[in-house]
């Protein structure tokens, strides 16, 4: 088995510590920094995703698949930024104004970031403004609102008028989620996609950006 | 009939004289929105509590029979609990607290939600020994004898009552953080999250036994979990059964025992993954079986499991934000759920904000009229 394999399937296992080892050993064979980040880590967590989305893994499964990214990540991410390296798109992400809950924000996040996205985490309680002025700011094609309640759920229909407002509308799409969302509500409030899963989300985000 | 004995009929396949109209609470932001309509007093609003005398009084308002969520039981807990901790404060109002059960939570007051998660101190065996293991013994102060051998003096009679039998995973949960969770079940030391779940059954189990013993009798028993979300379970359905179904079973048993054959659970999400555990280890009715937000459904694992499983729920509380025809949709197909017996139906959670007052009232009249 390539050392790629073995990254992939000890992140699939959620094997942090022996993750970073093989990135580090990876790194030292030689090899380069987007092909262990796109031929081991992303490979990875492609498989996880899929098996998210198929009900073959679970939260726990994940949560410890993207531990084990991260920690291979950090190896890589000195040199990526030396190499110059993009990410294949950025995205912010946040929990809606009102709403505190963000382990669904937070498996979105895990998800885009094992994809390559940069994702900016706008934590919780986020207005419609900050949403808006980050993606003007930092130039993001994507923004990703999260809600739990029915109650905060009707600020994403906000977020929605707020690029509008802004002028930025048709430059920017805006993805929804959360346990009460649904793709209607989506349609009601005139956002661009809904999707049901984390695994889904990142796929969905990886199409947005690449203006599929 | 009373209102216990209609319900416990009708949990039994037994005639009943009518149903009755039951329900799962408010949230409190709908009581203040209904208290501003002029619908209720402001003073009701605000003190509303499950099955307190404000409760009671806006079930006659409303025209409700009662508030299904009438359980009894011990201190089944963290004892004693950790001690609440402002650890740090932000600019913009939030909060870095530590709570009762060891949790490091982001807070912000006047915000009406579930914190998150931010940390948490179970997260080694050594922690465990030291922190926890303490607070998750039996001790005979956890159960108040005096009080449950009056129980069955004292009780309310009009309605069914519950023991509550606590929880197998979802206060190990609310401990840890999903992701804390997470963590532990695949954790190096792979023995600790299964030392974890087991400590807390034995000293959960313990109290149900004291209770028992006591004399005191109970409708049903009950369980709460919260381990689904909306895609399914937060843990994998092997984990799940590995971890916890030698406590249910050991749990239900006793109930079994002592002649409690109603053991309902508490599970918000969609469940279905989990039934069969539930089911196989003396879980024998869903509740509040939420089709609404969460599209969980009680008609298949009726089809499937059959008169042994039982229901209480499955209303879909948001048409209570659209119509009367919304209203009345639910309940004709409530009516067809009702008429296979074992199935009491009930708005499948809280009732949310903008729910209108009046189709609350049609419903709570129109549940009456079922035979």
């Amino acid at each position: 088995m390539s050392i790629l394999n073995e990254i992939s399937e000890n992140l699939q296992k959620g094997k942090a510590k022996v993750v970073k080892e093989l990135v580090e050993k990876a790194v030292s064979d030689g090899i380069a920094a987007t092909d262990i980040l796109n031929e081991g880590l992303i490979a990875g967590m492609n498989v996880v995703g899929e098996k998210f989305k198929n009900n073959e893994v679970y939260v726990p499964e994940v949560l410890i698949a993207a531990r084990a990214m991260n920690m291979g990540s950090q190896v890589l991410k000195p040199l990526l930024v030396a190499q110059g390296v993009k990410a294949t798109g950025k995205v912010c992400i946040g929990t809606v104004q009102g709403d505190l809950h963000d382990i669904g924000k937070n498996l979105v996040k895990m998800m885009m970031e094992g994809k390559g996205l940069e994702v900016i985490d706008l934590g919780t309680d986020v207005s419609p403004e900050t949403y808006v002025n980050t993606a003007i700011e930092q130039g993001c094609q994507v923004i990703c609102c999260s809600a739990l309640l029915t109650t905060t759920m009707g600020v994403m229909a906000d977020v929605v008028k707020a690029a509008e407002a802004a002028g930025i509308r048709d430059k920017v799409k805006i993805m929804i989620g959360g346990a009460p969302v649904t793709d209607d509500y989506r349609a009601q409030i005139g956002a661009d996609a809904y999707t049901s899963d984390a695994a889904s989300a990142a796929d969905m985000a990886i199409k947005l950006c690449a203006g599929v | 009939m009373t209102n216990r004995e209609r319900a416990i009929n009708i949990l039994h396949y037994q005639p009943v004289d009518r149903f009755p109209a039951v329900h799962f609470g408010y949230w409190p932001e709908l009581l203040l929105e209904w208290a501003e309509q002029g619908k209720i007093s402001a003073e009701l609003a605000r003190s509303w509590g499950d099955g307190n005398a404000a409760d009671r009084e806006l079930d006659r308002i409303i025209g409700w029979d009662f508030n299904w969520l009438n359980t009894v039981g011990p201190r089944l807990g963290l004892s004693p609990e950790f001690e609440y901790k402002v650890l740090q404060e932000f600019p913009d109002g939030s909060r870095r607290t530590l709570n009762g059960a060891g949790l490091i939570q982001r807070e912000k007051p006047g915000r009406n939600s579930i914190p998150s998660e931010d940390d948490y101190l179970l997260k080694d065996r050594e922690a465990f020994e030291t922190l926890y293991k303490p607070k998750m013994q039996y001790f005979p102060e956890r159960v108040d004898i005096e009080y449950f051998k009056s129980f069955n003096d004292t009780r309310p009679k009009d309605i069914p009552v519950g023991l509550h039998l606590g929880s197998v995973l979802g206060d190990i949960r609310s401990m840890v953080s999903v992701i804390g969770m997470s963590y532990l079940i695949y954790d190096e030391d792979e023995e600790l999250f299964a030392d974890i779940v087991d400590c807390y059954a034995e000293m959960q189990y313990k109290c149900a036994e004291a209770v028992l013993a006591t004399g005191a009798r109970f409708d049903f028993a009950h369980f709460w979990e919260d381990i689904c979300f909306k895609n399914g379970p937060l843990v994998s359905p092997e984990i799940f059964e590995s971890l916890c179904a030698k406590h249910y079973k050991k749990r239900c048993d006793l109930c079994h025992r002592y002649g409690i054959d109603v053991i309902s659970l508490d599970c918000d999400g969609v469940t279905e993954k989990l039934l069969p555990i539930w089911f196989e280890n003396g879980v024998n009715t869903m509740f509040p079986i939420e089709i609404g937000v969460w599209g969980d459904q009680f008609e298949p694992a009726r089809a499937k499991y059959g008169r042994g499983m039982l229901g209480v729920g499955g209303m879909d509380k948001t048409a209570f934000r659209r119509d009367k025809a919304a209203v009345d949709a639910e309940i004709e197909r409530l009516k067809r759920l009702s008429a296979q017996g074992g199935f009491i139906p009930c708005p499948d959670h809280r009732l949310m904000p903008g729910s209108k007052f009046e189709l609350v009232q049609h419903y709570a009249e129109e549940i009456k009229k079922i035979r």
